[in-house]
């Protein structure tokens, strides 16, 4: 009697001791599921898992078909979701997930449904990005619509495009060229796009009166698309007998040996007046200070934000980032550029209306809003 | 058809090309790639022969009607032939068909690199110091409040960007840092955000055929 | 005094000037102190946690000789750090004209090293410790393409010899074996580093820019896009100096050197910009 009250004690502390430690058998994790990673360009599946209590880390593992399961990846505690990439599209792959504890006790879950990974055409996290270009261009067209119907758009005044014409009429009083500088950048930078457009209003201005236009150009296609623009500004102003094959040339690629040959261009031949538009970078200062000293007007133009602090040194006018854009449709006056100009702004106005209320939004809730328009979704 | 032709190829290629950022299949790279890898280059390559032979005769023509500094046209001309030759035929060290040794004195294009357009270069560069010094005498000045105010964090700047700041007062360096990050950052992210949106407004206008100044259509 | 001397000064003055507050600290070298900018420390802790067993560094350049003064230094610098701690190097070229000067970079600190060396183990050795991969146009390919294949897109390094053959690029496949790209430039190919191979490949991106363009990179810092950035001539000195305590180097410094004559410009400018307000108001007031 006494052994066997004996041994039903033991056996009673012992149940009493497992009972009493803490987590007891380490739990497989539960609702393993595997599918293809959305929004890629194919060969990732990603899986997810519920945690485990007393998990210390996970190990992934992949099988192909029937061949044996491999381990893929592991993971800390915390995590519940793991990308394997590097798979073959089309291939079914099954995963299953091992929790593993801090004395190295393991419990693997289920397999998951066999799944195989896609290219989509599509990336999915860059949805928000999509909508608000989305969401600009229908601002932007319905402005020209406006536009279209004959309504007036009011755009305020820039001093440095009012100036054009003055800058222009005193080259042509004094006998001087107009120099213009198209920037240094190349014909993928919009800033360049926005310098051609520039050039052709400018040039029909100086074909009207028969005031010279030297353009020297940094890079051989821009070089051939500012040939076409001014050639093409002479016959619109009906004068394409006066354009000067020689007036826009290709001068050199590297930006300081550019800006030394176009610093000679301005002390010999003193234009009157300088427009510096477009993208530039370091030689900005020698191009504007150069031509500050020959006495010229200058009116300069950049997105280039680094390079704005120089030009309002040393120019009379400057342009800063859109308004260089804005430049042709302000010189031309045309509804649909003017309503596409609009447009923009009234974008600009959305734009900030979201920052602000993101902003609000994120201090209030304490969740980051600015993943809606990330474009880190790869 | 000279004006359809350009406009079409551009919407073509303009929306592809916005397109393709939202597009991870690798049928998209592939094409993005051949464009990249193959049209552009052969672009590039043709726009080069174009802008070099308007140079070559721009200069020609000035020296044939004596124009001003004419002479400096020939040294354009014959240092632009002398270079080609030497790196065609002498390659790159030196090792060539043509010899690019006489004695000592070696002009293989690493020497001519060396010598003419590393110096060459660094010295229109640093040229920005100076100009930078003559534009800040001439034009930097504290007419309003506001521009006083610019000056000074102008100062505060300048010092912490030197050593000296920091041996004046380890201070300095932090409010430079400070305002680097805090105002600079808000003022340039303000710039680029209407930049950014006037890059879109540009690119529609001109994908909807609104601006084509670039066609050289004069409109 | 005659301000009215002073608001109409002739440049050629202060060109004189500038040139001899340049060249005097030049002549006779002066002790500078400085502190570290914290982009530029956090640019160095981020080189020096590569896994030198499992990633390289791999140094991008764009620059030009005219930016030489301001870039060269930190190449220079970061080759040190990175044969200092072993770290394997990747270098390539994102345009032409910058190409021989990465060569004589990776030629000057290689024999830096090797003269330092006691054993072939020791020695800084090409195609094991570091490969230049060479130059491919135009910028946006090799940017792009290395997420795939780094061998793929330069089947040869600048000497012409196969990368297939060489032993850092046999494991060096991709993006995922670079521990951070660093992009020195005169321009902003750190952004495009950015904006086209971060998204995609989660490569981290640090910079080395001339100090106009610091402003560009400094929203990216504190984003965490960049890793950190070496700020102009300023920030290859501090780089030089955090190199040179931690692993005891005693080679030689130009931007360190150069630190003198860039504060006695910085302080002639300032004197200037105050002469010139003082001669237009004092002007200004006997005008009016």
């Amino acid at each position: 009697m006494t052994r066997t009250a004996v041994v039903l004690c033991l056996g009673l502390l012992g149940l009493l001791i497992a009972g009493a430690s803490p987590g007891g058998a380490l739990m497989p994790p539960a609702g393993v599921i595997a599918r293809d990673t959305p929004g890629d360009g194919g060969g990732s599946i990603t899986v997810r898992w519920q945690p485990v209590v007393d998990a210390a880390s996970y190990r992934i593992e992949a099988a192909a078909d029937t061949a044996a399961f491999a381990a893929v990846g592991e993971v800390g505690a915390d995590a519940t979701e793991f990308e394997h990439e590097g798979v073959r599209d089309g291939e079914a792959h099954r995963f299953r997930v091992v929790a593993i504890d801090a004395a190295g006790n393991e419990a693997v879950s289920v397999p998951s449904a066999p799944v195989a990974s896609r290219p989509q055409w599509f990336a999915i996290d860059l949805i928000g990005v999509a909508i608000a270009i989305i969401g600009l261009v229908a601002v932007v067209l319905w402005y020209i619509r406006r536009a279209r119907r004959g309504e007036h758009l009011f755009i305020r005044r820039i001093a440095g495009l009012e100036a054009v014409d003055e800058a222009v009429g005193r080259a042509t009083e004094m006998g001087r060229p107009v120099l213009y500088i198209p920037g240094t950048g190349y014909m993928s930078d919009i800033g360049t796009v926005a310098s051609m457009n520039l050039l052709g209003e400018i040039a029909k201005k100086t074909a009207e009166y028969n005031t010279p236009i030297v353009v020297p150009v940094r890079d051989p296609v821009v070089y051939t698309v500012a040939r076409e623009v001014v050639k093409g500004a002479y016959i619109a102003a009906g004068r394409p007998d006066a354009y000067d094959t020689g007036s826009v040339y290709f001068v050199v690629e590297q930006a300081l040996a550019y800006a030394a040959a176009v610093s000679g261009t301005m002390v010999r031949e003193k234009p009157a007046t300088n427009f510096l538009m477009g993208p530039f970078h370091a030689e900005s200062l020698i191009l504007a200070e150069t031509g500050a000293a020959t006495g010229a007007i200058q009116i300069a133009g950049t997105d280039m934000v680094t390079q704005l602090p120089f030009f309002v040194v040393a120019c009379d006018y400057t342009l800063m980032g859109e308004e260089l854009y804005a430049a042709s449709a302000y010189l031309a006056r045309e509804p649909l550029m003017l309503g596409a100009l609009k447009g923009q702004d009234m974008g600009k106005l959305v734009f900030m209306v979201i920052l602000v209320l993101g902003t609000i939004l994120s201090l209030l809730t304490g969740r980051d809003f600015t993943k809606i328009l990330s474009t880190t979704g790869y | 058809m000279r004006e359809k032709l350009p406009l079409a190829l551009l919407i073509i290629m303009g929306l592809f090309g916005l397109a393709y950022r939202f597009m991870p299949h690798p049928g998209a790279e592939a094409f993005n790639s051949y464009l990249r890898d193959t049209l552009l280059r052969i672009i590039s390559a043709f726009a080069l022969i174009l802008g070099l032979g308007n140079l070559l005769l721009r200069h020609a023509h000035r020296i044939q009607k004596r124009e001003q500094d004419w002479v400096h046209s020939w040294v354009l001309i014959l240092g632009f032939g002398l270079t080609a030759i030497i790196g065609l035929l002498g390659g790159v060290a030196g090792e060539g068909s043509l010899p690019t040794k006489v004695g000592n004195f070696s002009f293989n294009i690493t020497d001519i690199y060396n010598g003419l357009l590393i110096p060459l270069g660094a010295s229109m560069f640093s040229l920005l110091a100076f100009y930078m010094a003559s534009a800040a005498y001439r034009s930097f000045r504290a007419k309003t409040w506001l521009a006083a105010a610019l000056l000074l964090s102008a100062f505060i700047v300048m010092l912490g960007q030197v050593p000296l700041g920091y041996q004046i007062s380890p201070a300095i360096p932090q409010v430079t840092q400070w305002i680097m990050e805090v105002p600079n950052t808000a003022a340039k992210r303000g710039i680029e955000l209407g930049i950014t949106l006037g890059v879109l407004a540009t690119f529609l206008k001109i994908l909807a055929g609104i601006e084509r100044s670039w066609l050289g259509s004069g409109r | 005094m005659n301000w009215d001397r002073f608001a109409s000064l002739d440049r050629r003055y202060i060109f004189l000037l500038m040139a001899l507050v340049i060249i005097i600290p030049i002549l006779v070298p002066m002790n500078i102190t400085m502190g570290t900018m914290r982009v530029t420390q956090d640019l160095f802790d981020t080189v020096d946690a590569i896994d030198r067993t499992k990633q390289a560094l791999m140094i991008s350049s764009d620059y030009t000789p005219q930016t030489e003064a301001e870039n060269h230094p930190m190449i220079i610098a970061l080759l040190r750090h990175a044969f200092a701690r072993r770290i394997p190097v990747l270098i390539n070229a994102l345009y032409v004209e910058g190409a021989p000067l990465l060569d004589q970079a990776l030629k000057q600190v290689t024999a830096e090293f090797n003269a330092r060396a006691t054993s072939h183990a020791d020695s800084i050795i090409y195609g094991r410790d570091a490969v230049y991969l060479g130059w491919q146009p135009p910028p946006i390919v090799p940017i792009l393409s290395m997420g795939q294949s780094i061998r793929g897109i330069y089947p040869v390094d600048y000497y012409g010899t196969r990368t297939d053959s060489l032993a850092l690029t046999q494991w060096t496949h991709n993006y995922d074996q670079v521990g951070i790209v660093v992009a020195i430039t005169s321009g902003t190919s750190p952004l495009w580093y950015v904006m086209y191979a971060q998204p995609k490949y989660g490569v981290k991106v640090g910079g080395g820019c001339t100090a106009v363009n610091a402003p560009d990179f400094y929203p990216y810092c504190e984003t965490g896009q960049l890793s950190g950035i070496m700020a102009g001539m300023k920030g290859a000195a501090e780089y030089e100096a955090l190199v040179a305590e931690k692993f005891d180097l005693e080679d030689r410094r130009k931007a360190t050197e150069a630190m003198a004559s860039q504060s006695a410009a910085h302080v002639l400018m300032m004197v200037l910009i105050v002469i010139g307000n003082i001669a237009f108001f004092a002007t200004r007031g006997r005008k009016s």
